[in-house]
Parts: C-alpha cells; sequence; structure tokens
C-alpha cells in the first residue's frame, strides 16, 4: 500500500512539494504581517480616501476566492504588463496580499485593544504618534496577536492546495501527480495529510513557546 | 515706529517670564456617541470644559488646581500639554506659542512632563525602559547615559528596587512614581500632574505624596491637580479653584484654609475637610 514512498522520484516529488508549500506560506504570512500592519495603522489614522481604498483592497482579497485571485494573478497579469514573472513568485504575492486583508483585522484589533491610554503615554514623553506606533503599540499589538496570526498560519498553509491549478507542484499537486501514476488514491492522500498534520503542529507548537516567551506580565488577550 | 518696536520688545521679554503661560484658553467636546461600532463625537451635547482660561506659571512655581471632579480640570491639563488642542487661546512654553500652527509639538512635549491620573505607563516595558524611551528617542542619548539618567531618576523617587519590574508587577504607589521619574528624567521645563494619587488607596498616597514633597523641595515647577488638602497647604504658593471650565479664584493656601473669597469656593472647601477629618 505505501510501497511507492520508496520510489526516489516520487520521494522527490514530495520533498519539492513540501518545500513550495512551506516557502509560499512562510514568505507570504510574513509579507501578510507587512502589509496588514501598514493597513491596520492606515486605516486607524489615514483620512476618508485611505480608509476607502483599505476597505475595497480588504474586501477584494477577503471576500473574493483565493483561487480566482492566483488564476488572474498567473494567467492574466503577466499579459496585462506584457512581463514574464514566475508564477511562485506572483503566487508567493498573492497568498501575501491575501493573508494581508486577513492579518489587517487582528492587528487593528490588537492596536486598537492597547491605543487608548499608550498613544497618550507616547505622545506626553514627546515621542511623535510613529515613534509611538513603532516603539509602544506595536510591540504589545504584536505579542497579543500570535495567536491569530498561528491561526492564519494554518489556514494559509492549507490554502496552497490551490497552486497546483496554476501548475505549481506544492504538496496537493505532488500527490496527485504521483496517484495519476500509482492509483493508490487513499494512501497518498494519507501521507499528504500527515504532512500537513506534522508541519502545522509543528509550527504552532514552536508560536506556542515563543508566546510563552514573549509573554510580559500583564499584556495577554484575556487581560 | 521705534515707539512701536520697542512696546513689542517688551511684551516678548515679559512673555520669557514664565515658563509657561494661557490666555483666554477654551476647549470643548461633545460627548462620545457610538455607532455602528464607529465613536463619533455628539456635537449636540458639547461639554465646555475649558472657558477663557488664563495662568501664569513662573520658574519655580507650584500651583494647585482643584475643584469639583468633571469641571474640565484634565482637559485643562491636557491642553496645557498640548495633549489637547486648545479650540481658542494661546498656550506659551517659554517664549514660544505652542498653539500656532506649524509648532512642532513632540519637541514641545518632550520639555513638558505630565503625570496621569492612572499612570499609562509603557505595558511592556520594565521601569527602567519605562523611563529610558523617550531619553533614548527623544533627547537622543547615548545608551548608557540614558540608562544613567533614567537610574537616577528612578532612585531620586525611591523605586530602584522596581527597576526591573513590569508595571503589572508593582503596587500602585511604585508605578506612580515611576510615572513621575518618567516625567522627571528629561529635565522638563515644567511638570503637569493630573490628580496623581485619586486612583491609590490612603497608603499609596503617601508614598506619592512624599516624592511630590521632596520634588517641591528641589525646587521643581510644577502644576498639580490635586485635593490633598494638607499637602496642598505645605507646598503651594497659589491655589486654583475651579469649576465649570472656569476658575473661580486663586490665592494663597491661607485664603482658601481660612476664608475664600467666593461662596461656590467656601462650600467646596468646607465639605472637603469635613471629609477630610471624618477619614
Amino acid at each position: 500500500m505505501f510501497e511507492w514512498l520508496l520510489n526516489p522520484m516520487f520521494q522527490q516529488m514530495i520533498l519539492e512539494g513540501v518545500l513550495l508549500t512551506i516557502e509560499i506560506t512562510l514568505f507570504g504570512v510574513l509579507l501578510g504581517l507587512g502589509v496588514g500592519t501598514l493597513l491596520a495603522i492606515g486605516d486607524i489614522y489615514g483620512n476618508k480616501p485611505v480608509k476607502a481604498a483599505i476597505a475595497v483592497y480588504v474586501e477584494f482579497f477577503r471576500g473574493g476566492p483565493l483561487f480566482v485571485q492566483i488564476f488572474l494573478a498567473v494567467y492574466t497579469l503577466p499579459t496585462l504588463l506584457n512581463l514574464q514573472i514566475d508564477h511562485a513568485i506572483l503566487a508567493f504575492l498573492v497568498f501575501g496580499l491575501n493573508s494581508a486583508g486577513y492579518q489587517k483585522g487582528y492587528i487593528k484589533s490588537s492596536m486598537e485593544a492597547i491605543l487608548g491610554d499608550q498613544m497618550q503615554a507616547g505622545l506626553s514623553v514627546g515621542l511623535s504618534k510613529a515613534q509611538t506606533v513603532r516603539s509602544v503599540i506595536l510591540p504589545q499589538a504584536y505579542r497579543i496577536v500570535i495567536p491569530s496570526w498561528t491561526n492564519e498560519f494554518c489556514s494559509l498553509t492549507k490554502s496552497t492546495a490551490v497552486l497546483s491549478y496554476v501548475g505549481l507542484m506544492d504538496l496537493v499537486g505532488a500527490g496527485r501527480s504521483i496517484l495519476f501514476r500509482n492509483m493508490e488514491i487513499l494512501p497518498v492522500w494519507i501521507v499528504v495529510a500527515i504532512i500537513y498534520l506534522a508541519w502545522i503542529t509543528g509550527f504552532s507548537k514552536m508560536m506556542d513557546i515563543i508566546y510563552e516567551k514573549k509573554k510580559i506580565p500583564g499584556i495577554e488577550l484575556s487581560a | 515706529m521705534g515707539k512701536q518696536k520697542k512696546e513689542e520688545d517688551r511684551v516678548v521679554r515679559k512673555m520669557a517670564e514664565y515658563v509657561m503661560e494661557a490666555k483666554h484658553v477654551y476647549k470643548s467636546y461633545g460627548k462620545p456617541k457610538v455607532k455602528k461600532g464607529e465613536i463619533s463625537l455628539d456635537t449636540k451635547l458639547v461639554v465646555e470644559a475649558v472657558r477663557d482660561v488664563s495662568l501664569q506659571i513662573r520658574k519655580g512655581d507650584i500651583k494647585l488646581v482643584f475643584g469639583p471632579s468633571g469641571s474640565g480640570k484634565s482637559t485643562l491639563l491636557r491642553c496645557l500639554a498640548m495633549l489637547d488642542i486648545p479650540d481658542k487661546g494661546q498656550i506659551y512654553l517659554g517664549d514660544e506659542e505652542l498653539t500656532k500652527s506649524g509648532v512642532d509639538l513632540n519637541k514641545a512635549r518632550a520639555r513638558i512632563g505630565f503625570v496621569f491620573q492612572h499612570i499609562y505607563l509603557f505595558r511592556h516595558l520594565t521601569a527602567l525602559g519605562n523611563v529610558e524611551l523617550a531619553l533614548r528617542k527623544v533627547l537622543k542619548l547615548p545608551k548608557e547615559e540614558a540608562r544613567k539618567r533614567a537610574l537616577d531618576a528612578l532612585t531620586e523617587v525611591k523605586v530602584s528596587d522596581c527597576v526591573s519590574k513590569y508595571p503589572s508587577q508593582m503596587s500602585g504607589g511604585q508605578a506612580q512614581r515611576v510615572g513621575i521619574a518618567r516625567a522627571l528624567a528629561r529635565n522638563p521645563d515644567i511638570i503637569l500632574l493630573d490628580e496623581p494619587t485619586s486612583a491609590l488607596d490612603p497608603e499609596l498616597t503617601g508614598e506619592v505624596i512624599d516624592t511630590l514633597r521632596d520634588l517641591a523641595k528641589e525646587g521643581t515647577t510644577m502644576l498639580i491637580v490635586s485635593h490633598e488638602m494638607p499637602f496642598a497647604r505645605e507646598v503651594a504658593e497659589e491655589m486654583i479653584f475651579y469649576d465649570e471650565g472656569r476658575i473661580l479664584e486663586t490665592g494663597p493656601p491661607s485664603q482658601f484654609f481660612n476664608a475664600p473669597n467666593t461662596d461656590r469656593a467656601k462650600k467646596f472647601m468646607d465639605r472637603i475637610i469635613k471629609r477630610t477629618t471624618r477619614e
């Protein structure tokens, strides 16, 4: 049932699939964190046009199917721009920008939870608004956001399955092309599921450890 | 022509006499209302927290503002520190007008110490971090010097045992003294204190009052909102009775403790003194 796992070609396909999935989620979630933070700051401090633009952005990425976004990016964008862009890079950008739409919400609500008095305190010692956001608000908001961020990471990891529709061999893509060859449908998906499970569990545990390590007495979600 | 120039010179020199001066300051705000999760101001329910307030503070002055809660004392203090921008009127810090457009308010606020009623320490930083932050980021002091000055300030307010504690690990009195150290460490021209003891229980109030007494002895310029009457009597050169957004009466403590001029102040003093003696 699982003897195909010994086949070096299949091993190679799975390994490459795992690497692509990990790369795209890790970079995507980090890009999402950066862009999501900027969106959150813009949504809190921006003027009306900025807020409206951010609302459109968020609704676009959160409301539309990820698959369609990837599809548009990979097949339409290069033609429109008349450019040759690597599919993996486009996919990574879409993942990051899509994730930013979700992460903006988490970061904004964490920031708002601490904003009132901490902004006052920052201004009162002579820090500018931007300095206060950087040195006071974000270090606290990021600590609070870690658990929701871990959730976002898990869901993004599994979303990489859509990559196979645009010809990128992520873990699901690798699984599918293996089972086209050996027809071991259930065993292949079991292996794919176990790899996802192991990676996500491991990563979540790591984030739990970081959360505990970085925790400061008095700054918790439940506080 | 020449006379006019002279006139102007005199005005400039007169302003610099004061560390801080407020001229005919007004500030009102609508009551916040929440609609669809957005907080906005209800312009129909306007609260006039500061109405035509003028005051002057000289170097070394200790003035105490008191009056009923909700009368706008905090708003006045926040306006002086430009944490709230006045609707009308001028605020001067030394000879610089802060209410003029184009003034670097961050730079100005760096010269004003502010102590909050609810303390507002930076929650993610230790006591040392709380004091150091502005020294590093605002005054741009080198690391070593910032640390030394922060430690000095914490020692001055007698919380050197809390240096590496986070705000949630301190008692209210310790936290408020760290708050005072944070305001003090930059050597501000003036320290504004907004009811620094009203969120503390009586025992902790004593610690903070002792600290303020030490600062008073060193000649620190302070404007304090407080109802700690024994303390006021001891350190304040002038007391300011504030009610419904206005300064109703000013005078030395003896005036208020013996015979306030206004009825309103008299009633208020009676009530406070009754309460204090009951305690």
